[in-house]
């Protein structure tokens, strides 16, 4: 099949899913009311509560939703084969994702702009809250372990990436400086730094620097391939140094202050990012590539598990998205203009992160082809697979083979780095908040910024040392989709309370929460009877059982959730048959 | 001959129109997408550093007596058009989900 054919198929998904389903429920169901005043024009206080116009909103969004998730899921789905990620991605985002954001932002904004966090508080029980907590503390974790793994074992191991990474967060810290420092416009700003982090990425792949690199990481052929000497457990000298860098990076973001060093990194890559986005959707238009003998389906139980449940936890960002809910309510909600608005807002850009998901297929199954996939097992480096995508599609422009092939490798590496640690200083952040709120009171010391820090460092080196890419994967896309499940259970007792249908989000809820469950229990199984039986070393056997705990963790949590929630939906069916009557 | 002229030039309206607010929904995305997120940033920054001032000097308002009268009285007519804002923000109950603004993931 051709690649365009794919794009046409994600295309009528989104014509059909947006231009119908999606708008014959809000003008049915939800009855916007463009004159109704939303919380951000009822308590506009220039902070948090503020109209925005909704494009902006539309754009911000979009930012704000897509991350590494619609890139790397969809990669590490393609073990199943190319058919039922691409169903999945298209179908989740048409039945399920955009519902969840949409009404995410609809209960926000008729609820006066309240948190999930509070929602789950007053609808579901106090308990929810905390559970919802949970899962966001397992989520944070898991992400530092699945990107840290990403950046610093595979990424930064490349002698080409790590310069190039380095003078992009430079460019990064010039555009702060000349920012609120020397005071200069934007545009030129912009111009400057953006210039200076291409020239960077470029100088990082010449070959004295990657000598230089290759010496550090002490690389020698084997088999054709570099290969690094290994220092203790499976961590390799470029790992080490790959994986310190990480925690270095993550340090500054999470201790310096936040316009010094996260907000005018991410500026910079935001343009590393569109530029390479853009060029691989143009190559992809040129050379128009076929998915060749990328095999539709492979097989029904790949490494990551079954096809049923572990898929719909592979691929969440992309077509269901459990975090988006939190994004929707606490942010977007709170700046929208008119109800009207939400739809275009909040579904517009969840079908445009599906769009991007599927470039991200793509770049996989027509760029790097089966061959390939297979040969690096494409499920453990989607990082790897995707970089050498795009430098196959920026190929398709014409340039030099050598040159697209080496420049291109190194832009998607150092792009695909830049994303992660960009959100990783975040999640340090998080976790350090969390620490010092959850546990402040009791160990004063946790309240000490480069304490909390360290503590979330130290989480993070466990992971990335000790615990399997794939399984981490498994339970960070499971805490996901627990979150959408607690989403769409909030959003059904919400449309409930309101005496509306709520047909369309409770089957969504009942699928997400049946399906994440049972990923979970495979994960607890597979860790504690076949994983774990079969491990030769202690490190080994601390990863499995770590794992294995925290699914079930998950799976309790998951339960008691459910128990609130069918407790709180016989309540409300109770209370709209006494109104009926 | 006049008639197809006018009838042109009506099209050529509409469509300079059309791309007109087309160019104007791109750029406004495109800000969503890059310096809104920037300008969010600052105005949260902003909003901690006067939510702080507003509450040494009017702070008896919300039953925290902290600088004397004299000087309330002196910034009352820079403050007063912020204070109901300041009181709504300042009495409106918080919950850790709102640190949650983009995703991650």
């Amino acid at each position: 099949m051709n690649a365009l054919v794919v794009l046409l198929l994600a295309a009528i998904g989104i014509g059909v899913g947006y231009g119908v389903y999606a708008r014959s429920i809000d003008r049915k169901i939800i009855q916007p009311d463009p004159s109704k005043a939303t919380p951000a024009r009822m308590y506009m206080d220039g902070v948090d509560f503020i109209p925005a116009n909704r494009n902006v909103l539309f754009g911000y969004q979009f930012k704000s939703i897509a991350a590494l998730g619609p890139i790397l899921g969809p990669i590490i789905a393609l073990q199943w084969g190319w058919l039922p990620a691409l169903l999945w991605i298209i179908l989740g985002a048409f039945f399920i994702g955009w519902v969840q954001d949409y009404s995410s932002i609809i209960v926000g904004v008729r609820e006066e702009g309240q948190t999930f966090g509070a929602l789950s508080y007053r609808l579901i029980s106090p308990r929810a809250r905390n559970i919802l907590l949970a899962f966001i503390y397992v989520y944070l974790l898991m992400i530092m372990g699945a990107f840290g793994i990403t950046v610093g074992f595979t990424l930064m191991t490349n002698p080409a990436v790590p310069l190039g990474v380095i003078l992009v967060t430079l460019a990064g810290l010039l555009a702060g400086q000349m920012t609120y420092k020397w005071k200069q416009d934007i545009i030129l700003t912009t111009v400057v730094t953006v210039v200076v982090a291409l020239v960077g990425i470029w100088v990082g792949t010449l070959k004295p620097v990657k000598d230089f690199f290759s010496a550090l990481y002490g690389l020698q052929v084997v088999e054709g391939k570099p290969v690094s000497p290994n220092l203790f457990l499976q961590v390799t000298r470029a790992g080490f140094i790959g994986s310190l860098l990480v925690l270095v990076f993550c340090y500054l973001g999470a201790v310096l202050p936040i316009w010094r060093w996260a907000q005018p990194i991410n500026y910079v890559s935001f343009w590393i990012v569109l530029f390479g986005v853009l060029g691989g959707v143009l190559g992809l238009l040129i050379g128009r590539p076929s998915l060749g003998d990328f095999p539709a389906f492979q097989q029904f139980t790949a490494p990551a598990g079954p096809l049923w449940p572990m898929l719909f936890v592979t691929i969440a960002c992309g077509a269901i998205s459990g975090w988006h809910s939190l994004v929707s309510s606490s942010g977007t909600a709170r700046q929208l203009e008119k109800e009207t608005d939400a739809l275009y807002v909040g579904g517009g850009a969840m079908f445009l992160e599906m769009f991007f998901a599927i470039i991200a297929f793509l770049a996989a199954t027509a760029g790097v082809g089966f061959a390939k996939y297979a040969e690096l097992k494409g499920w453990t480096v989607p990082a790897v697979i995707f970089s050498q995508g795009l430098a196959i599609f920026l190929n398709y422009w014409g340039l030099d083979a050598a040159l697209g092939q080496g420049f291109g490798v190194a832009y998607g590496s150092v792009f695909l780095t830049i994303m992660a640690l960009t959100i990783m200083h975040l999640v340090v952040r998080f976790m350090r908040v969390a620490s010092a709120e959850a546990l402040g009171d009791r160990f004063p010391i946790l309240r000490n910024v480069h304490v909390g820090t360290i503590i979330a460092l130290l989480f993070t080196i466990f992971l990335i040392w000790f615990a399997p890419f794939l399984r981490i994967w498994g339970i960070f896309g499971a805490a996901n989709q627990l979150m959408a499940s607690l989403a769409l259970l909030l959003i059904t007792l919400w449309l409930m309370s309101k005496a509306k249908n709520y047909q369309w989000t409770f089957w969504p809820f009942a699928f997400m929460f049946v399906t994440t469950v049972g990923a979970l229990l495979w994960q607890a199984y597979d860790s504690f009877f076949v994983k774990l039986p079969a491990q030769k070393t202690w490190d080994g056997m601390v990863a499995f059982i770590t794992m294995g705990v925290l699914a079930l963790i998950l799976v309790v949590l998951a339960v008691i959730l459910v128990v609130d929630g069918v407790r709180s939906i016989f309540r409300y069916r109770a209370e709209l048959a006494k109104a009926r009557r | 001959m006049s008639q197809r002229k006018e009838k042109y030039r009506q099209l050529l309206e509409q469509l300079e129109c059309r791309l007109s607010a087309a160019g104007c929904t791109l750029r406004d995305i495109f800000y969503g997408m890059t310096l809104y997120d920037w300008g969010l940033e600052l105005r949260k920054a902003r909003g901690e550093v006067e939510r702080a001032f507003t509450l040494l000097v009017f702070g008896d308002l919300l039953g925290i007596p902290i600088l004397t009268p004299y000087y309330t009285l002196r910034l009352v007519p820079y403050l007063v058009p912020h204070l109901e804002g300041w009181r709504r923000s300042m009495l409106r109950e918080r919950d850790v989900c709102e640190l949650f603004d983009q995703e991650i993931g």
